[in-house]
């Protein structure tokens, strides 16, 4: 049961490859490329890196929103928790307005705030006591709201970059090249590395802290461990995709209607299913309409209505 | 493994919680802490674990000191259930089996098995694959329970283990765990079911304001050592040798303190109408019983009582005292006791007591079935009857008692 739903879900991020490679708004397919150098390098240079970014993005989006939702036991918990998305929106929007926009100085910006904010909501949350999972939540909220209102103060004042950092915003694979694929391919790796190293031992904070305690696992440390890996999938994929919202949260919850809380099963699964889920996504955001259309976007209009017919199945007591 | 608490004291924000605690358990120990809520019961288990730190003394495992072991080894030598609630959409054979993370990354072949014998431990086959948000409040705490024991360790910590349970998981939790302590395993359970305690049981450890107020076997569960830690009133009895508690409700009607009853009983007969007329607040008392008679027992702690030597007829004496507990009395009430040539002087007590129009009688079956004398009791009883108070059960003694008491 559990090794073929493995098996489904690799063979679903082959196929979800494939799509990604085959279709774009160019027109040209696989075939193509073999007969034409011109198609074969949109293949090769556009859509390839294209689809991996959104594989990696997909794998660390829905690592983190996995690891998240078990350490905060707490079903509506995501990627984002830790105002890592707000962060990197604001390091984004910095270099935009600064008039020094590039590739390497967004993504590099991106991802140096966001691990910023991560570590800042970190040392509001922790108290005498540890870390309280409820104050790290708040402490996430606020910080999140507090710079939003600081990149939507950098959206007013940025004039004629404006669209710039509302599309950096809203979200998407449009700029993902093999730099930024390089980027975030070591911090993924080890983040999603770590976090199967580790999934068994989510399921022990799954019971509570006290529980968790009582099984031998330091949870302090743990927690700890676990949020810097989070951070760094969470700031490493919004670093070249921008923030799109809801993979983290419902990739992971698909997976636990369909093969149950056990993060030594869930976690593997979420990673393979993001992966698949977040290339398919964007090629119907390259090929929705004439132009392309932020895939935050998409995901959130196909997302939803998919995650509330599992939930509507009833088999799902959260 | 012998656990060893020397000298403990634990303060939080400067408040001292445990003050001073030295206490030992050995194998095959099956100790209660007993303790009202927030005497630091909780508090001393998650310190004798290692969650809290103490400023002074030390726990020992054997030689080693506990302070100096990391969480993960301690969870190997003690099984540790705390109170906090669990929740969790994982299977049952999930659940226990994470009580061997401590030992591996993932689990093995053989923690599998030793997982799947925990549950057939606490008598759970068959349940491993359903999800535990899905179990009673008793299943659950028995898959807690045996996740502890899939632990493998020598000494467990169990933080009312029984509470918020119904009466029959209480009593098969505790069967599980004292199973597991005569296998060698010992075991410090925080409870405060003082009855549930003394029934599994053998050494008592009494907590109040973070000490160890008393320290023994079952016999410091008296009267004196439960109002001082509990502040509560208790009768303890005995039951096969082992002290059991009775509440004492302190709020009785205090209008019915002067009123006094008297009543003849024997055999068990007179348990029920002692109970109810002593919660009325009545001041009571009984009589002729032999020192042997079951309602001993419920009228000793709540009222005064004239009895005989064991299965020795009522002598002149015990008659006397019986005639001038009736006297004293504002009502008398017969129960439907059984007559026979040892207690028949009780009948005539209670012909003289209709004497003074103040005897009620609770005739609940024949007496001829309850006579073993003869038509001398026979002819008593009648004249019982035709000059008492005559009701057929306990529950309306209380409206003739009214107007009786009144007079």
């Amino acid at each position: 049961m559990k090794a073929k739903f493995i098996i489904l879900l690799i063979t679903l991020d082959l196929v979800a490859l494939f799509i990604g490679l085959n279709f774009g708004s160019s027109g040209v397919d696989l075939f193509d490329g073999l007969r034409d150098t011109t198609a074969k390098t949109i293949i090769v240079d556009v859509r390839m890196p294209r689809a991996l970014v959104a594989m990696a993005v997909g794998m660390a989006l829905a690592a983190s929103g996995t690891i998240m939702q078990a350490l905060f036991r707490n079903p509506l918990a995501d990627p984002y928790i830790l105002g890592v998305s707000s962060g990197a929106s604001v390091g984004a929007a910095l270099v935009i307005v600064a008039g020094i926009a590039s590739a390497v100085n967004i993504t590099t910006a991106a991802f140096l705030a966001s691990l910023l904010t991560a570590f800042a909501v970190y040392r509001l949350g922790k108290t005498r006591a540890g870390l309280p999972v409820l104050t790290l939540l708040l402490a996430g909220v606020a910080m999140a709201y507090f710079l939003s209102g600081v990149t939507s103060f950098l959206i007013y004042i940025a004039a004629k970059d404006m669209h710039q950092v509302v599309f950096w915003v809203m979200g998407g694979f449009w700029t993902a090249n093999w730099f930024k694929l390089k980027v975030i391919t070591l911090p993924i790796i080890l983040g999603v590395t770590f976090g199967l190293y580790n999934s068994w031992k989510l399921n022990a904070v799954l019971l509570g802290e006290e529980h968790a305690l009582s099984v031998g696992l330091n949870v302090e440390v743990f927690k700890k461990r676990m949020i810097v890996v989070s951070a760094l999938l969470t700031s490493a994929a919004v670093a070249v995709s921008g923030v799109i919202g809801f993979v983290g949260l419902i990739v992971p919850h698909a997976m636990r209607l369909l093969i149950g809380e056990d993060n030594r099963i869930l976690l593997p699964s979420a990673i393979l299913c993001g992966a698949a889920f977040m290339p398919l996504v964007d090629v119907i955001a390259r090929l929705i309409t004439e132009g392309e259309i932020p895939v935050g976007i998409i995901t959130a209009l196909i997302g939803s209505p998919f995650f509330i017919f599992l939930l509507r199945r009833g088999k799902y007591a959260a | 493994m012998q656990l060893e608490v020397k000298n403990i004291t634990l303060s939080i924000n400067s408040n001292e919680i445990l003050s001073d605690i030295t206490l030992s358990v050995n194998d095959g120990d099956m100790v209660a802490l007993l303790g009202p809520n927030g005497s630091g019961k909780t508090t001393l288990l998650r310190t004798i674990y290692g969650i809290l730190r103490t400023e002074k003394g030390a726990v020992y495992l054997d030689e080693m000191r506990l302070q100096e072991m990391k969480i993960e080894e301690i969870a190997r030598y003690i099984g540790y259930l705390p109170q906090e609630r669990a929740e969790t959409n994982l299977k049952v054979l999930d659940v226990v089996l994470l009580g061997r993370t401590t030992y591996n990354r993932k689990p093995s072949e053989s923690d599998v098995k030793i997982a799947l014998q925990s549950i057939r431990d606490v008598g759970l086959t068959g349940f491993e694959n359903r999800l535990f948000s899905q179990l009673s409040g008793g299943e659950k705490q028995k898959v807690l329970i045996a996740r502890i024991f899939s632990q493998k360790s020598d000494i467990l910590l169990l933080d009312e283990p029984t509470a918020h349970l119904d009466i029959s998981s209480q009593i098969e939790i505790m069967e599980i765990l004292r199973e597991k302590t005569r296998e060698g395993s010992s075991s410090l359970i925080a409870i405060h079911d003082i009855n549930l305690a003394s029934t599994f049981c053998d050494k008592i450890l009494m907590v109040k304001d973070g000490r160890i107020a008393f320290a023994g076997g079952l016999d410091i569960i008296t009267e004196k050592n439960i109002r001082e830690v509990f502040q509560a009133d208790v009768s303890v009895r005995k039951q096969s040798g082992r002290p059991f508690v009775v509440p004492i409700s302190r709020k009785k009607p205090h209008n019915n303190r002067n009123k006094k009853i008297h009543v003849i009983c024997g055999g068990g007969s007179g348990e029920e109408i002692i109970r109810l007329m002593s919660d009325r607040g009545y001041s009571l008392s009984a009589g002729v019983l032999n020192a042997l008679d079951s309602d001993i027992d419920a009228i000793l702690g709540v009222g005064d009582v004239v009895t005989e030597a064991p299965f020795s007829p009522i002598s002149r004496d015990s008659y006397i005292k019986n005639l001038e507990m009736i006297d004293r009395s504002d009502a008398v009430i017969l129960t439907n006791l059984c007559v026979g040539a040892g207690n028949l002087l009780n009948l005539q007590a209670a012909l003289k007591a209709t004497e003074k129009k103040k005897l009620i009688v609770i005739d609940s079956t024949p007496f001829k079935e309850r006579n073993f004398v003869g038509d001398k009791a026979e002819e008593i009883y009648r004249k019982l009857l035709s000059r008492a108070f005559v009701v057929k059960s306990e529950e309306d003694v209380p409206k003739f008692l009214s107007k009786l008491v009144q007079m």
